[in-house]
């Protein structure tokens, strides 16, 4: 509790901090995000860096759930088909909405969704299913509203899920890539991450019946173990907090090849592959 | 055992993976993830441990701790054996699913399968040893299990653990006398000496045996099986093997469907050779956690040693 006897001297910023640590008892400054004052004394209420612009002091949590933006490309799991409408997991506080009429039908038809579309909203989409989505709008309570009104859009098969913190998935121009091994990725903002064999866009677009199928290409072995080898890197750069973005994929999975798959979330091997990224990042500036 | 909902191409890709023995976070069939594991972690219980598997940190993570105490016979009960009384507890916090009344179910089934485990013959430890005198008083050890955090394979955990506090676990050590009365007739009586450094091992805590459990996966099986992996399992089925390479115990759960034979003879054998893999490993493991116990101070911190402590 330095802090608290030269509030002054000490620069505040740049300090972890775990709920309840106080954080200064200077009333020069004011209290933001994550953190709560009691008698004159600004308290951390979540574990995080402290963070001070001027003389607004908040703390930055280190885990956090995703916030939505409007614009925002994510990845999320139906949980649940209701009237008109889809609601889905995309690791917020509360679940999203994709409504029916937010989607397009096979083909790429343009009309308005009947009673009969409504009956069949399973065939489209039906618990448990991941969606690649981005966000359109906000409802009145803070849920985002989706939508897949896009041929890149839709359903995701031949693959595997990674869950990852959502604060390292930065917001960039393109969530979709194709990476050199041969592998998608979807990189949602809300930290859900899609890996899967690499499909070409135009053998979707040539079979419409595609968008909606719940069947797996066939995947070979070869295929099986770059994409696992994929998911561990995002996986091991998750756990050591390394931002997860396709140049920092790629520099992890091509650091990771003198390992086997298998040893890549090792404790050892990770923390050696996460310090050349982080090194390599830091290098590109 | 989770209530995860997978997609049907997710389904499909672990179960063409499992067949094709490649597991999606690229182990094979029969690998296994990381194991961490600390002894002495509650102060006040006679034995404890905590033991995650997994890797980086995340994982099923469960804390034991064995807490003894004297109770006295009440006629019926055997005369001259102690006794052992489990009870597993899985934290709301483990998993959305065990919130309400939602774990009771699970607490339930892991709580017989522990006791079974355990309170027979086969488990290795001689409850003859926990009777005082017979007739008159006997040890009664409390196993409580707390499960922290669920990411499949849950059961392997709970054994690493328990087997780690039992092992761990030292008795005070009782003084028995036998005095006569007026009457002339002799009677023992017995003093529980109250001094913590004067403890005596639990005997046989070492010839527990360990568990394997084994997930069917479409035409296949697993062992150490993943959360997704669990969503997609057939069929579970738990082994206990003695050090002695006796298999002790057998539970199956989560049935949806029945075993092969052929299947079965198949695992059992296979189960006795992760077993004596498993027991090398947990020796390894405990071994390292008595020592770290000890000397605790002198371990060197790292950025993130985090991921492997608790």
């Amino acid at each position: 509790m330095e802090i608290d006897e030269a509030p002054q001297k000490v620069d505040i910023a740049a300090r972890i901090v775990t709920p309840g640590t106080a954080i200064t008892n200077d009333p020069a400054f004011m209290r933001g995000h994550g953190t709560f004052s009691e008698h004159d004394t600004i308290y951390s209420s979540v574990a995080g860096v402290v963070e001070r612009i001027n003389k607004l002091v908040s703390v930055r949590p280190l885990k956090q759930r995703y916030s939505g933006e409007i614009g925002d490309i994510i990845v999320g799991r139906i949980t649940e088909v209701a009237s008109k409408r889809w609601r889905v997991d995309v690791n917020s506080r509360q679940d999203g909405v994709l409504l029916l009429s937010s989607i397009n039908l096979p083909g790429g038809i343009q009309r308005r969704k009947s009673e009969s579309d409504e009956l069949q909203m399973r065939t489209f989409f039906a618990e448990g299913d991941l969606v690649f989505a981005e966000v359109q709008s906000y409802f009145a309570d803070g849920a985002l509203s989706l939508h897949t009104r896009s041929i890149q859009y839709g359903k995701l098969r031949n693959g595997t899920l990674v869950t990852a913190f959502p604060q390292l998935v930065p917001r960039s121009r393109s969530h979709f890539h194709t990476l050199p091994c041969g592998v998608d990725v979807v990189l949602g903002v809300n930290g859900y991450i899609w890996v899967s064999k690499h499909v070409p866009a135009s053998k979707v677009e040539a079979n419409a019946e595609l968008i909606y199928s719940d069947k797996n290409e066939p995947i070979s072995d070869d295929e099986r173990e770059v994409i696992a080898r994929v998911a561990n890197c995002i996986q091991l750069l998750n756990r050591m907090y390394v931002k997860i973005t396709d140049t920092s994929i790629i520099f992890a999975y091509d650091a990771s090849v003198a390992h086997p798959v298998k040893d890549l979330l090792k404790h050892d091997v990770a923390v050696e592959l996460a310090h050349n990224v982080m090194a390599y990042l830091e290098q590109q500036g | 055992m989770a209530s995860l909902i997978l997609s049907p191409a997710e389904q499909d890709y672990i179960i063409r993976g499992v067949e094709s023995g490649f597991r999606a976070d690229g182990r094979g069939s029969l690998d296994r993830r990381e194991v961490s594991l600390r002894t002495g972690m509650i102060s006040q219980a006679n034995g404890s441990a905590r033991c995650r598997i997994g890797n980086l940190g995340v994982g099923t993570d469960v804390l034991v701790g064995v807490k003894a105490e004297v109770n006295s016979w009440t006629p019926g009960e055997a005369e001259d054996v102690g006794s052992i009384v489990c009870n597993v507890e899985c934290s709301p916090s483990a998993a959305q699913e065990f919130e309400g009344r939602g774990a009771e179910e699970i607490n339930v089934e892991l709580t017989q399968l522990l006791d079974r485990i355990l309170n027979g013959p086969q488990s290795g430890l001689d409850l003859k040893k926990l009777c005082i005198i017979p007739k008159q008083a006997y040890w009664v050890l409390h196993i409580d299990a707390l499960v922290l955090d669920v990411k499949g394979s849950i059961i392997d955990t709970l054994v690493w653990a328990t087997r780690a506090a039992l092992m761990s676990t030292s008795l005070p050590r009782v003084v028995v006398e036998t005095i006569g009365d007026e009457m002339g007739n002799m009677q023992a009586e017995f003093d529980v000496v109250d001094d913590p450094e004067d403890l005596t091992p639990l005997e046989g805590a070492e010839n527990l045996p360990i568990s394997v459990t084994f997930s069917q996966i479409g035409k296949r099986y697993v062992v150490d099986a993943s959360e997704q992996e669990e969503a997609v399992t057939q069929a579970r089925l738990t082994v206990a093997v003695s050090p002695a390479m006796e298999i002790c115990a057998i539970q199956k759960g989560g049935m949806l469907r029945g075993f092969p034979p052929s299947l079965l003879t198949e695992i059992l054998e296979t189960a006795q050779r992760i077993a004596r893999e498993e027991l090398t490993r947990f020796k390894t493991h405990y071994d390292n956690a008595k020592s770290h116990f000890t000397s605790q101070a002198d371990e060197p911190s790292t950025g993130s040693t985090f991921l492997v402590q608790f």
